[in-house]
């Protein structure tokens, strides 16, 4: 629940806005002038912050949308990105927001309407070309979507652009606002997992992966398409039983065709966030592992990797054709 | 120096809660609430600690640069560590009543220089949230809907410095309002409103301190660590190398301790390498669960 909003003033007034406004009558509204005032303060602290972070609501200004990191997307001839939000609900030990950021609070820029123009932009910029935008980047897409409503608005922007795709990646089983409108053939609702003993272990306040795979289930049957997720891969004793089973657990009784396709990617980090986060959870055992460093990227190193996608590999050839199966490689 | 010299008993001292306070008068009631004595009167800035309850006070006169000042000669003084929660607590104006009501300030604005701070995890569940502006002349008109008090965005320049941002506290009580003048204030009134409110101090306290304690193991160089820092000399870069691996061992090794006597013929270099070695031999079965 959040109890404190702090809102840039130019936009107290903004349509969303005042839907939050309504959500939340007894929330603490405190106006600022720009949120990086605060969301960028020195000397903050995530993890004690991320105990009852704040709402932040803010207007964007530049960079709507940006070109997708390396190894994020998957056959497109160009992959953007855009974050409509800063930081998650959850609280995944290996998210690289709290390496990125020194804020745990929450910011919404809600011009919304800003984001879809830069998209139609780059439409334009790259006509004819098969593009894919991807949202969840720096935040759930799905999660916060009861109080934001980015994924109407999103939605219906895409339904004017058939020929461009979009992703919303999202751990979230808040999926009503998909299910109630007719299904859109150019988006994927995509989904990270890991084996549920891992993510009941390391996917603090996310639903668990029972929970995650009925929605995906529900979502298929009601004809949207799907990714499945697998990144970060996390290795640990049994990794292949765990791996496999949660394979055929997702499988079982899920029309192949509806997924659109499978990606995974190996537990990795630029060596200065590896070390931020590592010092948030010292006490985990996920920081424990004696990782390897090769150009600046923390990782469990080439031998586990290499491992890890053998495996992954023919376990997902049982499932579905290579060419909806992705490597996801920094 | 003389005057310093009760402090160096207090070095090693684990303060939880470090109050910044303005006023003897505010002061008072929480130095007897907590036991408190003086350690340093003839000091720059008056000193009260316990360390049996883990508070330490400092009284630092009116103003903003006095309250950074004040804070800055008590974590110097009694060597706070880094995991110690700052409050600055005391009486303040407000657009409204009634007088006697407790107030975490989440915003700090300096109306002389226009800084604003956003000091505190929110303590939503225990206190009201508002905005507060650090006047340098006291306020009588009260004309937006925020405290008024003289001393917050000093004190929050310095304090999340020496811990965090979320660590650090501004709490304040209302004295007075436009229908109860700052004029009226007297030492009884202050004491009385600050004795009613005791009972919700405590459960703030309580609160702040399972913050506390959990920056404290966090932030913790275990006492085994320290022992080979201090018969080694590690590099600084050693050091780094020695806590990380250190820490990973511990993690493998949960119940095994690190002996002084295994190590008597070793090089900093050599003891950080036998470390990765056993926590890579122990990787093979390893489990994250």
């Amino acid at each position: 629940m959040i109890e404190t909003i702090f809102f840039e003033e130019q936009i107290a007034e903004h349509p969303t806005t005042e839907r939050i406004r309504k959500a939340l009558p007894r929330a603490s509204w405190i106006p600022i002038e720009r949120y990086q005032e605060l969301f960028n303060k020195r000397h903050q602290n995530f993890k004690l912050q991320k105990k009852n972070p704040a709402l932040i609501l803010a207007k964007k200004h530049d960079n709507f949308v940006l070109p997708a990191p390396s190894g994020f997307g998957m056959a497109a001839y160009k992959n953007f990105y855009f974050s409509h939000m800063y930081n998650c609900l959850y609280d995944c030990k290996y998210c690289f927001l709290q390496g990125m950021y020194s804020s745990a609070n929450f910011v919404l820029f809600v011009n919304y309407d800003d984001f879809f123009t830069s998209i139609s932009k780059k439409i334009d910029e790259y006509k004819g070309k098969n593009l894919t935008f991807f949202s969840g980047y720096d935040c759930d897409s799905l999660a916060f979507d009861k109080l934001s409503g980015f994924a109407d608005q999103a939605l219906s922007f895409f339904s004017s652009v058939p020929d461009t795709e979009l992703e919303l990646r999202t751990k979230s089983i808040a999926i009503n606002s998909l299910l109630q409108r007719r299904p859109l053939s150019n988006c994927v609702v995509a989904f990270s997992l890991s084996p549920a003993e891992i993510a009941k272990s390391l996917d603090s306040k996310a639903p668990s992966i029972g929970r995650r795979i009925n929605a995906i289930k529900q979502l298929a049957a009601a004809g949207w398409k799907i990714g499945l997720r697998f990144d970060p891969l996390i290795y640990t004793s049994d990794w292949q039983k765990l791996y496999s089973s949660l394979f055929s657990e997702i499988m079982e009784g899920l029309d192949p065709s509806m997924i659109h396709s499978i990606s995974y990617g190996p537990l990795r980090f630029p060596k200065k966030m590896y070390k931020k986060t590592a010092h948030l959870h010292p006490e985990h055992k996920l920081f424990a592992f004696p990782m390897e460093e090769a150009n600046g990227v923390i990782s469990y190193g080439t031998k586990i990797e290499t491992q890890m996608h053998d495996f992954l590999k023919s376990e997902l050839n049982n499932y579905i054709s290579e060419n909806k199966i992705f490597q996801c490689i920094t | 120096m003389s005057e310093f010299r009760n402090f160096e008993n207090h070095s090693n001292g684990q303060f939880y809660f470090c109050w910044v306070i303005a006023l003897r008068a505010e002061a008072t009631p929480l130095i007897e609430a907590f036991n408190m004595k003086n350690v340093g009167n003839k000091s720059l800035f008056p000193i009260y600690t316990n360390e049996d309850t883990g508070h330490a006070l400092v009284i630092s006169g009116i103003g903003s640069v006095k309250s950074a000042a004040a804070a800055t000669f008590l974590k110097d003084q009694l060597k706070i560590k880094d995991h110690s929660a700052w409050i600055n607590f005391g009486i303040a104006g407000f657009f409204k009543g009634p007088i006697g009501d407790l107030y975490q300030a989440i915003k700090v604005v300096s109306k002389e220089s226009g800084a604003a701070f956003f000091p505190g995890l929110r303590l939503t569940k225990l206190l009201p949230a508002s905005i507060l502006f650090t006047v340098s002349k006291p306020e009588n008109e009260y004309k937006e809907k925020v405290l008024y008090d003289m001393e917050a965005s000093g004190f929050c320049e310095m304090a999340p410095i020496f811990s965090c941002n979320e660590l650090t506290y501004v709490i304040k009580i209302v004295s007075d309002t436009a229908n109860n003048s700052s004029s009226l204030i007297t030492k009884n009134l202050v004491r009385e409103l600050i004795e009613k409110k005791l009972p919700k101090i405590q459960d703030i306290l309580a609160e702040i301190k399972v913050l506390v304690e959990e920056e404290k193991k966090r932030l913790l160089i275990p006492n085994e660590v320290m022992e080979f820092e201090k018969s080694f000399k590690f590099t600084e870069t050693n050091k780094y190398k020695f806590r990380e691996t250190y820490r990973k061992w511990k993690i493998a090794f949960p119940t095994k301790n690190l002996e002084l006597s295994e190590f008597l013929n070793f090089q900093p270099k050599e003891i950080i390498l036998k470390l990765e070695n056993e926590v890579l031999v122990n990787a093979k079965d390893w489990t994250v669960l």
